[in-house]
């Protein structure tokens, strides 16, 4: 066996097990200037099912965030493009049918962002309007999408503002954000973001700003709200301490693709694509001593990385820009024309490249209805 | 922030007083000094000796004699609400009244009287009814006001021919480099004198003592009539004869004769309608029109508006000014509007609004004049000031556009419009209340130019007047309301920051 075989569409499984939001092929580029565009984002590809928490994880400038961002159409155009895919989201007025959000126009887009999809950001310090208190900026989400009276709002600003960990809120729903500590803005950021009661969460590096102690409270905090409001999260992150604490479901990438998509006991105990492999190995271990760490490099510098994946004997090579293309490659046209994302054993995904042993196989787009903890 | 106005406001003390003694200091040095454009202003045509002697009848007068500190010094005393020494009294038209200057006695007095100078005679105290008081220190104050001007000629003619007398006797030493006689000569010493010098010497010199003595005297009456209190006086006592808060004097106008106070309340009511109009105009057209370039950055309103607003700014008003009234307001080309003033000659004698008058001719009324007139000024006034402040609230916009809150706001669901005005320009505030400090003192300190080309009789026009005139009390009344002016500017503008963004705190 070397590639699984193609299963059932998605889109047949009942309502409860269909993803809260899959993104299918996308692909976005950055005017450059006089320069050839930046392809930010190419034929990526991932699911997120309600409840559960996908992990994106990657080095800086690999496309996460734009990830994010393109789904609430939050990239700049211009200079930012989509140039294809889908972002299928089910939504709460209409479960049962998902709308793309790329298609949508800027007012329906509007009553997506904050009420169906929030997002919350890595800066705490700057995501925050200073002139504003917090409570004008959690009660403006929820004076925009629900139809109640200001005192109202405020009632569920302040059960937000408790909800999410901020003591006395009757008096801090008063205070500026300079007033607040980052690991207190952070906490005002998923209030304001979980203030509609979003059903997915885009949290783009949540607790990078903050220290471990911090980091570690968000952490739970978001994991906890999850398990009371069934809320799918996208964690995009690049601490893999994070991710394995968090994640259910993680997806790597690298230069714009999805290099490799498993559920997170999977991919730690089996990583298949060689940079996941140097990301795991570079961590240091606590109890090993080192005079130098395994850096990534070394990893994907050795050639014997690259073929140990099933089906390797007949040409099934994980995809690495920096390689040169294999000589059966059967390029389809598009510029992510070179790649698959192709689930190499049942539920682990691996980036390939688009040899004639991988053309011929079909594969399903990752799609994995998996959580570590069981419903509450 | 209570403690923090306070506090400001205690420390603009020491700043105005360093801005009018530098103020001061220019125009009691310049060349020529006050006393040489009174002068000019006075009658060119007048002989050298009749010039001289009204000279220095006016630097007495004035106190332009004394050494400039002491008489920044004076100033400051008349200025500062809080008064030292015998208060002054005020009749009810403002004018005010001070108790009289001391008497120098003329030099080598002992060479013309073998009596030293007498002391001041005692002079029965006034009496009688407020009016009769007043009655008699006016006569008091023109008799002393005579008598010490003939002083102050005797003086000078004296002090001239003892300085001949010294020079033609081989005494240089005892005249200064200026032609002036040094202080103390001839007091101890009796030079001898040819008849021919003591028939030059002796006649002035007599005349000059008796003018002392008279002048003693009629200082003496001044002094008792000013005693009696026939003025109210100013202000009230803290330490009675020592102490006293009374309100600041701004002095007179050397050249027109009127309390500066009065000048400043003729003209500032033209500089602040004036400006009141052009103001709103540059705000409410430049700061639109900047949030729109910024939302639309590099479209064809921002490309045009920006074009647009740095050519006017381009073009100086002096040139602007008479390129408006040579086409726009002079009759040989299309004369629309008036070339000067701010009213009609018969404006005085129009009705308010509009009307038919009862020969069925149509009047445009006194306000619509006053409009009419004001467009070219306005415009002149208004045109250059777009351009700094569009560009700025551009920027400001800009750089906010591209802050995290933004993005947050977008991620919220805000509508476009909400985060320019509600959460962009909010936070774009600060820089255009830095510029409103610059521009608010110069609504009040007038546009000179505009004001010389159209003939507005605003603060600009008198400013000017007075310093081409070295009118020292209304240059330095300008200066010391501009300066109050700029310093409250900026204390507002720092309230205005802490109002405006939260972060900005004074406690």
């Amino acid at each position: 066996m070397t590639i699984a075989a193609p299963t059932a569409a998605t889109a047949a499984a009942p309502v409860a097990t269909r993803p809260l939001m899959r993104v299918q092929d996308l692909a976005v580029s950055f005017d450059n200037g006089a320069g050839p565009r930046i392809q930010a984002v190419d034929g990526v590809r991932m699911s997120i099912y309600p409840r559960q928490t996908l992990a994106v994880v990657g080095e800086s400038g690999c496309g996460k965030s734009v990830t994010a961002m393109s789904a609430l159409q939050l990239v700049p155009r211009p200079p930012g493009r989509v140039d294809r895919g889908r972002v299928l989201f089910r939504t709460k007025a209409d479960p049962d049918r998902d709308v793309d959000l790329l298609s949508l126009t800027d007012r329906q887009m509007r009553d997506i962002r904050g009420n169906e999809i929030a997002m919350i950001f890595q800066e705490p310090m700057t995501s925050l309007n200073p002139v504003y208190t917090v409570g004008d900026q959690i009660m403006e989400a929820i004076l925009l999408h629900q139809q109640v009276s200001p005192a109202y709002a405020r009632e569920i600003a302040l059960t937000a503002m408790r909800d999410v960990g901020i003591p006395e809120p009757e008096r801090r729903i008063t205070g500026y954000p300079h007033q607040f500590s980052g690991g207190m803005r952070q906490r005002v950021m998923i209030a304001m973001a979980l203030a509609c009661q979003p059903s997915l969460l885009l949290a783009d590096e949540p607790t990078t700003a903050l220290d471990v102690t911090i980091q570690a409270q968000i952490l739970e905090l978001l994991r906890e709200l999850q398990r009371t409001r069934d809320m799918g999260i996208m964690l995009i992150t690049h601490a893999l301490g994070v991710v394995a604490e968090n994640a259910d479901v993680v997806c790597v990438m690298y230069a714009g693709r999805v290099v490799e998509y498993a559920t997170v006991l999977e991919l730690f105990d089996n990583p298949l694509h060689p940079y996941t492999r140097g990301l795991l190995a570079s961590i240091p271990r606590i109890g090993t001593r080192k005079d130098r760490l395994v850096t990534i490099r070394d990893v994907v510098e050795s050639p014997e990385e690259f073929t140990r994946l099933p089906g390797a004997a007949e040409g099934v090579r994980p995809w690495w820009p920096w390689h040169q293309p294999p000589a059966d490659l059967a390029r389809r046209t598009g510029p992510a024309g070179d790649f698959d994302l192709r689930e190499v054993t049942p539920g682990h995904w691996v980036g390939l490249w688009r040899t004639a042993a991988v053309r011929e196989q079909e594969s399903r787009a990752p799609d994995l209805d998996y959580r570590r903890e069981a419903p509450a | 922030m209570g403690t923090y106005i306070a506090r400001r406001l205690l420390l603009m003390i020491p700043t105005l007083i360093g801005i009018t003694f530098l103020v001061f200091m220019l125009v009691a040095l310049s060349p020529g000094g006050v006393g040489a454009a009174l002068m000019v202003s006075g009658g060119g045509q007048m002989e050298a000796q009749s010039r001289a002697i009204q000279q220095a009848y006016l630097e007495d007068r004035y106190g332009l004699n004394d050494p400039a500190v002491v008489q920044y010094v004076r100033w400051l005393g008349r200025i500062s609400p809080i008064k030292f020494g015998v208060r002054d009294q005020v009749a009810p038209d403002g004018e005010r009244f001070r108790p009289p200057k001391d008497v120098e006695p003329p030099p080598a007095w002992s060479l013309f009287d073998a009596q030293p100078p007498p002391p001041p005679p005692s002079v029965p105290p006034v009496t009688g009814t407020q009016e009769e008081r007043q009655r008699a220190y006016r006569r008091a104050s023109n008799d002393y006001a005579g008598s010490r001007g003939r002083l102050i000629e005797a003086r000078l003619r004296l002090e001239r021919t003892l300085v001949e007398f010294a020079r033609g006797s081989g005494r240089k030493d005892l005249v200064t480099r200026d032609g002036k006689l040094v202080p103390g000569a001839f007091e101890h010493e009796k030079p001898t004198m040819t008849q021919e010098q003591w028939a030059q010497v002796g006649p002035a010199g007599e005349a000059a003592v008796a003018a002392y003595k008279q002048a003693i005297i009629d200082r003496a009456r001044l002094a008792k009539a000013f005693e009696s209190r026939p003025f109210e006086e100013a202000g009230v006592p803290i330490i009675p004869g020592v102490l006293s808060l009374a309100a600041p004097d701004f002095g007179r106008s050397f050249t027109r004769s009127r309390p500066v106070l009065d000048l400043i309340m003729d003209h500032l009511p033209v500089t602040i309608t004036l400006n009141l109009i052009a103001f709103p105009i540059i705000y409410m057209i430049a700061i639109p029109s900047g949030m729109l370039a910024a939302t639309r950055r590099g479209s064809m309103f921002d490309a045009v508006s920006g074009t647009v607003f740095i050519a006017l700014y381009s073009v100086p008003v002096v040139l602007a000014g008479v390129l408006a009234i040579g086409y726009l307001a002079s009759n040989q080309y299309l004369g629309w509007f008036p070339a000067a003033g701010l009213h009609d000659t018969l404006a005085e004698r129009m009705t308010f609004l509009p009307s038919t008058g009862p020969d069925g001719v149509w009047v445009r009324g006194y306000l619509l004049d006053g409009i009419w007139h004001m467009v070219l000024p306005v415009t002149c006034l208004v045109y250059a000031g777009f351009a700094v402040l569009s560009k700025q609230t551009r920027a400001a916009m800009l750089d906010n556009f591209n802050a995290d809150y933004v993005r947050t706001a977008k991620a919220k669901g805000v509508p476009a419009r909400d985060i320019v005005l509600r959460h962009v320009f909010r936070n774009s505030l600060l820089p255009l209340i830095t510029i409103f400090t610059t521009i608010f003192p110069a609504m009040l300190a007038g546009s000179v130019v505009v004001e010389r080309i159209f003939t507005v009789p605003g603060m600009g026009s008198l400013l000017l007047d007075a310093i081409s005139l070295r009118d020292r009390e209304v240059i330095l009344a300008n200066t010391l309301m501009i300066g109050v002016v700029n310093l409250l500017a900026l204390l507002m503008a720092d309230i205005l920051y802490a109002l405006a963004d939260p972060r900005v705190s004074y406690e």
